[in-house]
């Protein structure tokens, strides 16, 4: 049950500008120069509603001491770690559906995606960008009194970094080399290399604040600063939170939160449906159905930068000759595959990982070619085309479907495709790197570390064991650029060799579709990780 | 009767013991351990290592089965591997859940299903037997996870009469489950009342239809003097072992209703083990609903020979 159901919901969220209608505004997304509107809902009364929940918080805001919490609002979590299940934000068994709501981080991801200050106010950087200055917010208590200092911070971090912690969030912040206060309330970050994004390896979901030496118990008292407070932990069962009327930005607007351990799927949806919880955010394009034209309900639509893929295997034959690569990638109608697997709630991606909101994201267009692609099998030895299997597991239930269409666009170019179900225990450890030809999943990460982490030449994740040294140099180049159109274009140009010569076939990123009642006011229509929970209302 | 009664007792040991033995081997057969289930993609090099030197996985299968065999017998059923809390302990409440609604299935479901059955036994082929019969086929026959999601979606989606699914924690005391309790109650009563109604109706059809009624009707004897006095003490007795296996299956944890109601028993105790490879504790719940099954058959075949003249003689007289 260890899913990476869970994982789904657990997202670096990063950099998501305006979210126009059609969720591919170059424009806005490239510089995020264009106000960002990240709410795109159903129906004209949802934009009312929002209209009026804005107004209702700006109202909130103005006298945050005037506002009684009431309320109980409800959510689920999959219990996708069993027993293992934790509140320690940086293991492997955390619950995000509750650290999201009970501790907060040093920056955080605002409306529009980009670095915003939580816990420190402001940073700055050396001219190199190896050292780090972070001012640390002033007043700010933990749940259990003790007051939030530089000492908690270097605390925190120290802990991730820690190898016998085996956190997997070490690799969003693995170029820190040190971590010291200059006072009470100023911490100096000095890294081994040069990193002009530091602040947003600073906004990963998993680096929340805790306080100085409660490692031990953090996984059962969840003590942080955020705008929640753990009464229960039950993991299984019910935990229950209850608004922490001390929280730095002001109260929260409900008393208390419920969230409830329900590892069936179905399950959740009836319970959302039944309204014994309020939000769901694993809703499929299938399931939505059963929302449209309920007035109980409105879905959000939220494009992240989660992807699904079929990997080839650069080190093997036929793969390793450069043609048959790009062959396989260019037969694939990606629109079509969004449309069919998806249900059109995806947006459309060039095999690149970087997220389609991501300032770094190149532009890149990648139309269905069969000509081209038979023209390539050809020249590369494969006049009469080629035999592949392509494993998937239920695992990620949409991967049968993917294959399965891939394999009817591809058999035009002569790519015959064998679809091989694995099972789905053991997908990761025996199949998946593994075998010539696989099905892979991974969720949004900052451009810089998706790259890094999964086509590295050295990655401990290069699941298409992709040796590139043009590519490992245009990487290395763009964390030392300081100049931030300089650094851009580096990794558009990495990007753009990928699309040249990378094995991993991207064909989108997939658009997170969350249920939520209608009882529920204010709740930002963002990414997971960048929701500001005192907010929120329900009514009783 | 007592030399049978020990036999039958050492043969269900045995059975006991070759199930925890063929649920060891296949939770060991299928691909990945705890390790690799809890880390997934970091399942690798050092962080595995060390995961599987944490939880005891180094050692031989066939070891860790004879530890944990020697240390059940004792009574000790150990400790998860995942968490390494107390199985008792994590059994315990889970059991008392699953026998709240086993037991909330038995009395709503067992009367009504008698009641039925004879019903439809004494009016043989009229309207309502008719009716009853074909209820009883359907209600048999539709899986349980369709017939609780059509209830839930007509009770709790629909009318919003009922709770859905149950939300209530594994340790919460039994009132807390009253109302979600009522649809898993309600879809577990009407597959055993098919169950035992349609063997009630059998046997009470077979009974008026014997030599010794039909005595009794030529006697002159009164038609429900007949039925209750004659018939039905003969007429239930194929019941109890329906019953017993009914309860047996109820008590072994109804995994599917227990999933889709989201409700805290040993079933989706089970499930959730699995899932996680946890052994220890899917070879404890094994070796709880297999006792349970077979002690309530060894109930089930000594009350009715106890209840049924016949039996109890032919064994008394050896």
């Amino acid at each position: 049950m260890a899913s990476t159901i869970d994982e789904v919901f657990c997202i670096h969220d990063r950099l998501s500008f305006g979210l126009t209608e059609n969720g591919t505004d170059k424009n806005n997304r490239l510089f995020g120069l264009a106000a960002p509107d990240p709410i795109k809902c159903r129906t004209r009364e949802e934009d009312m509603k929002r209209i009026i929940a804005l107004a209702t918080a700006a109202v909130l805001l103005a006298s945050p001491m005037a506002m009684a919490q009431s309320g109980t609002f409800r959510q689920a979590h999959e219990y996708g770690f069993g027993a293992q299940s934790s509140l320690d934000p940086i293991s492997n068994g955390r619950i995000f559906q509750i650290t999201e709501k009970i501790m907060s981080r040093l920056v955080r991801p605002g409306l529009d995606g980009r670095p915003s200050p939580d816990l420190a106010t402001e940073w700055s950087a050396n001219e190199d960008a190896t050292v780090w200055t972070l001012s640390l917010r002033e007043g700010v208590t933990f749940h259990d009194g003790t007051t939030f200092e530089a000492a908690d911070v270097l605390y925190s971090l120290n802990r991730v970094l820690d190898p016998e912690m085996d956190s997997p969030a070490r690799s969003a912040i693995a170029m820190i080399e040190a971590v010291e206060a200059l006072d009470d309330m100023t911490v100096q970050i000095t890294l081994d290399t040069p990193f002009a994004d530091l602040p947003l390896q600073l906004m990963d979901y998993r680096l929340r604040m805790i306080p100085e030496d409660s490692g031990d118990t953090i996984a059962t008292t969840g003590i942080g600063t955020g705008p929640f407070m753990v009464e229960t932990f039950d993991a299984e069962g019910t935990t229950v939170l209850v608004a922490n009327p001390d929280y730095w930005e002001g109260a929260p607007g409900v008393a208390r939160m419920e969230i409830i351990g329900i590892p069936d799927g179905q399950a959740r949806l009836q319970a959302l449906l039944g309204g014994q919880i309020d939000m769901e955010r694993g809703i499929t394009a299938q399931q939505s159905v059963m929302f449209q034209g309920s007035d109980r309900f409105t879905i959000q639509e939220i494009p992240t930068g989660n992807w699904r893929g079929l990997v080839f295997r650069t080190d093997v034959e036929p793969f390793n000759d450069l043609r048959v690569r790009q062959a396989v990638r260019m037969v694939a109608d990606r629109q079509e595959l969004v449309d069919l697997v998806l249900g059109g709630g995806g947006i459309v991606a060039c095999d690149t990982p970087v997220e389609p909101n991501d300032q770094y994201r190149a532009d890149l267009s990648c139309p269905q070619d069969i000509e081209g692609a038979r023209a390539l099998l050809a020249e590369a030895g494969y006049p009469d085309g080629i035999d592949i299997d392509v494993h998937v597991a239920t695992l990620e239930p949409t991967w049968p479907t993917l294959a399965v269409a891939y394999q009817q666009q591809a058999a035009a170019a002569g790519i015959r495709v064998n679809v091989v179900q694995a099972p789905t225990d053991g997908y990761w450890s025996e199949v998946w790197m593994h075998e010539d030809v696989s099905a892979t999943r991974w969720n949004e990460r900052p451009a810089d570390q998706a790259l890094h982490e999964i086509y590295l030449s050295t990655a401990r994740w290069n699941e298409s064991f992709y040796q590139d040294e043009a590519f490992d140099a245009l990487l290395a180049a763009a964390r030392r650029e300081l100049d931030f159109e300089a650094r851009r274009a580096l990794y558009v140009q990495a990007q753009e060799h990928l699309q040249e010569t990378a094995g991993t076939l991207i064909p989108y990123h997939v658009t997170r579709l969350v249920g939520v009642s209608s009882r529920v006011h204010n709740l930002d229509a963002v990414k997971n990780d960048a929701v500001r929970w005192h907010l929120i209302t329900v009514d009783e | 009767m007592l030399q049978m009664f020990l036999r039958r007792l050492f043969l269900g040991a045995i059975t006991v013991a070759i199930v925890s033995m063929i649920i060891f081997a296949g939770v060991e057969i299928l691909p990945g351990d705890a390790c690799t289930a809890f880390l997934e993609r970091e399942a690798q090099g050092r962080v595995l290592e060390n995961c599987r030197e944490e939880l005891d996985l180094n050692r031989p299968a066939v070891v860790r089965y004879l530890d944990w065999a020697s240390d059940a017998l004792r009574g000790d059923l150990g400790v998860s591997a995942n968490g390494q809390r107390s199985i008792a302990e994590m059994v315990g409440a889970r059991l008392q859940n699953s026998l709240l609604l086993a037991a909330c299935a038995l009395i709503v479901g067992v009367p009504t299903a008698i009641f039925l059955g004879v019903v439809s036994g004494l009016w043989r082929d009229r309207p309502v037997d008719l009716i009853l019969s074909t209820g009883a086929i359907f209600a048999m026959t539709i899986p349980e996870f369709v017939s609780a999601t059509v209830l839930i979606l007509v009770f709790s989606v629909w009318l919003g009469w009922l709770p859905g699914i149950v939300l209530t924690s594994a340790n919460a005391p039994a009132s807390e489950f009253f109302p979600e309790i009522i649809l898993p109650v309600v879809v577990l009563a009407m597959v055993m009342t098919a169950h035992i109604l349609r063997t009630v109706r059998s046997s009470v059809i077979e009974v008026m239809n014997s030599d010794y009624v039909q005595m009794a009707t030529l006697k002159g004897v009164p038609y429900w003097r007949i039925v209750f006095r004659h018939a039905l003490p003969n007429a239930l007795l194929p019941a109890i072992n329906v019953v017993a296996l009914t309860i047996a299956w109820l008590l072994g944890g109804v995994v599917v209703i227990e999933v889709v109601f989201n409700y805290p028993g040993l079933g989706r105790m089970m499930i959730d083990a699995i899932s996680d490879r946890d052994l220890p504790v899917v070879q404890a719940i094994a070796l709880i609903v297999a006792t349970v099954y077979v002690g309530v058959n060894l109930t089930a075949d000594l009350l009715t020979m106890v209840a049924n003249p016949r039996l109890r003689t032919l064994y008394t007289r050896k």
